[in-house]
């Protein structure tokens, strides 16, 4: 069995230096996929040498917020591994392992592992990574063709929940009220976070609960434009150079796992001053920013932040595709409130009835949008029926020329929200142009 | 002149992008000068029949979750509603469901391993659950939009009939239903699964009442359906023929075209 491992973990190492040195890609599957072939139990073997394992999984937030325990950890000394380019599932842990444990002895001299899983990987492997701690986001609407309804992805993940020890906590957003679900499936220590009178938006329907008690509130929130968002816990000021509401619950699992951690609040604070998120969550460029976006909840809180900073000179470049990564079915696209994004109410009743002043509807922001991807006609249409004029929506399906488009005379900042392939594809055109390195290289 | 358009459910039943469906009933009557009212019918509420009640003018009803979808069978039978529905689209009201709506107005669906959900039985149709996941893009081919389109729309051009003869949205259900010897299906499917994945129909019409798969959403790359729509609905409120005002599609045809070209 233990040769069997060896062989594995020889084979994995052996495929990752090959890929490293042919750079073609990352190493992020490949290594991970053909060593659990030889060891299918490679991932908890080698996951039970790490002392501390944290989980975090749902449906929006999972890299930014292992980015910050991350940057955290670091800063308090800790030796961490996690997956940091987005590979998920039980071949990327695999690969990340193989990458950072040694044959002999066969130690990995590390002090925390941080796991993000998406909604389905989570019943697949949390119970071999065997977690000091999981943090359960959010849940919302997401592709449905890939995960299921929510209730679907709340009763599996329920049912994993049964299986995991009893000495593992689980950190629980409590503002996502079918998150609170969860209560019910485990019996260890379950504790709380969430933002004092916010309830999550961007998804239409909210219960409302009897008030959680919340372990973790953050109160006072001051949104300071595209530059930061500040706030208070337990009357402590801190401020987050990332902007959007959502980031301070990524902030408020943080906090939670470090003090479960034992970090000082001070380190925290200090660490993440100059945080930065992964590529295209809220990245700034010379030329403007990127904000993926990938669900109806996601894209409404993106558009939220957004909207308040368009002027009239700048322009707004969404791409929308529907590869398998992105979800094949858009019609999410018609839950987002895109009619956000215009400067005046777009209705004006008494006048809707006139019909010599039915065009008004469509007499909103002058600045051009461009829209892109693969289903690029679809947001065009989404547009139009949030009431922008059809001559101002500009059609390209083609990325690179939608992005050259939209940056020819242009005055004003530029706004590029792409579903996820399309960002991968924008990186890649940005690191063309050397804006931008490869993606593999960025956690180094 | 006004339409009411009554969402059944929508608190329950709006699963992904049934909205969409909603603003473009909503879009393309207020672009023609046609007011428009969206009533929200779910449980709890009641529905009477006109003119004691709110007369709707058009119904929708979307898809849900299976928990939701049980709430809802046993209240459109408890509430009455169920009934109702069903005497106004025999009076000509047109009504649009998609997915789990669909389902709903069927004779019964039956899931697994539980006793049956008794539908409204509007539609001659039923439904049994499977394990077989129909998803992805669809093309259907129709004549029920044509149909009318060559009645009212004579000056239009043997292109644009071409054009209409087709819907396309996308599906996601594990249901498969059958028709009954009765029934008239929307359509037949070019691209896809539709209603079982086995006869290549897809959908069901009977009287000014659509029950189909296909979201995506359906209405917006479909604008002959929804125009339809409101055309049957004003001539059964306003009791007189009615000629809709013809609107800029060409948007909403690149958008119906790309789906085609995409898949088929």
């Amino acid at each position: 069995m233990s040769i069997k491992l060896i062989a594995a973990i020889l084979l994995g190492k052996i495929i990752f230096y090959i890929t490293q040195i042919l750079k073609i890609g990352g190493g992020s599957a490949a290594p991970g996929y053909y060593a659990l072939k030889i060891y299918p139990n490679l991932v908890k073997d080698l996951a039970s040498k790490i002392p501390q394992t944290i989980i975090i999984t749902g449906t929006n937030g999972k890299t930014t917020t292992a980015r910050m325990i991350a940057q955290v950890a670091i800063a308090h000394g800790l030796k961490i591994i996690r997956n940091s380019t987005g590979s998920n599932l039980e071949r990327g842990i695999a690969s990340t392992l193989i990458a950072n444990c040694n044959l002999f002895p066969r130690t990995c001299n590390l002090d925390l592992a941080i796991w993000e899983l998406d909604e389905a990987a989570f019943n697949n492997v949390a119970l071999k990574l065997n977690p000091n701690m999981i943090v359960f986001l959010n849940a919302f609407r997401d592709q449905l063709d890939r995960y299921g309804e929510v209730d679907s992805v709340i009763s599996k993940w329920c049912q994993t929940l049964t299986k995991i020890d009893h000495k593992t906590e689980i950190l629980i957003n409590g503002d996502d009220h079918n998150l609170l679900e969860l209560k019910k499936c485990f019996k260890g220590k379950i504790r709380i976070f969430g933002v004092k009178d916010c309830k999550i938006s961007g998804e239409k329907i909210i219960h409302q609960k009897e008030n959680e008690k919340l372990n973790f509130e953050a109160t006072n929130i001051q949104p300071r434009g595209l530059d930061k968002i500040e706030f208070k816990i337990n009357s402590e000021s801190f401020s987050l150079p990332v902007p959007g509401i959502y980031n301070v619950y990524n902030f408020l699992a943080s906090y939670a796992v470090a003090d479960y951690l034992q970090i000082p609040e001070s380190t925290m604070k200090t660490a993440l001053q100059n945080f930065s998120p992964a590529f295209g969550r809220v990245e700034k460029f010379e030329f403007g920013c990127i904000f993926l976006i990938k669900n109806p909840a996601g894209a409404t809180q993106v558009l939220q932040t957004v909207a308040p900073e368009i002027k009239s000179q700048d322009r707004l470049l969404l791409a929308l595709n529907d590869n398998f990564a992105d979800g094949t079915d858009v019609s999410w696209i018609w839950d987002v409130n895109f009619e956000i994004l215009h400067l005046k109410p777009p209705v004006i009743p008494h006048l809707m009835r006139d019909p010599e002043h039915n065009k008004l509807d469509s007499r909103f922001r002058g600045n051009d949008i461009i829209v892109s991807g693969t289903r690029a006609q679809d947001l065009a249409l989404r547009l139009k029926y949030a009431g922008f004029d059809s001559n101002s929506i500009i059609v390209e399906n083609i990325l690179e020329k939608a992005f050259k488009e939209a940056q020819t005379g242009l005055k004003g900042s530029l706004f590029i929200l792409p579903t996820y392939t399309a960002l991968l594809e924008l990186q890649s055109i940005l690191t063309k142009q050397g804006l931008k390195n490869n993606y593999w290289e960025e956690n180094k | 002149m006004k339409i009411i358009i009554g969402y059944l459910y929508p608190d329950l039943m709006n699963i992904y992008g049934d909205t969409g469906n909603i603003i473009a009933l909503q879009k393309r009557a207020q672009w023609r000068g046609i007011e428009v009212d969206v009533i929200n019918i779910s449980l709890g509420a009641k529905l009477d029949h006109p003119p004691g009640g709110i007369a709707v003018d058009i119904f929708f009803f979307g898809g849900g979750q299976d928990q939701a979808q049980e709430l809802v069978a046993s209240d459109l039978v408890s509430s009455g509603k169920g009934k109702i529905i069903k005497s106004e689209v025999e009076r000509g009201v047109p009504l649009l469901a998609i997915c789990g709506g669909y389902q709903l107005l069927g004779a019964y669906y039956q899931p697994h391993n539980k006793p049956k959900l008794h539908g409204v039985g509007l539609f001659p149709a039923y439904t049994i659950a499977s394990h077989d996941r129909m998803i992805g893009n669809i093309v259907v081919k129709s004549s029920v939009v044509s149909r009318q389109s060559s009645e009212s729309l004579k000056a239009d051009s043997e292109a644009i009939l071409k054009t209409d003869d087709y819907l396309v949205g996308f599906e996601n259900h594990s249901g498969k239903t059958y028709l009954k010897n009765e029934a008239t299906s929307l359509g037949k499917v070019i691209k896809g699964f539709g209603n079982n994945g086995e006869d290549q129909t897809e959908g069901c019409i009977y009287k000014n009442a659509i029950g189909t798969y296909m979201h995506g959403s359906l209405l917006p790359k479909n604008p002959k359906l929804v125009d339809w729509l409101l055309q049957k609905a004003l001539e059964v409120k306003y009791g007189k023929e009615i000629k809709l005002e013809p609107l800029d599609d060409t948007l909403e045809n690149q958008a119906h075209k790309a789906v085609i070209s995409k898949i088929c």
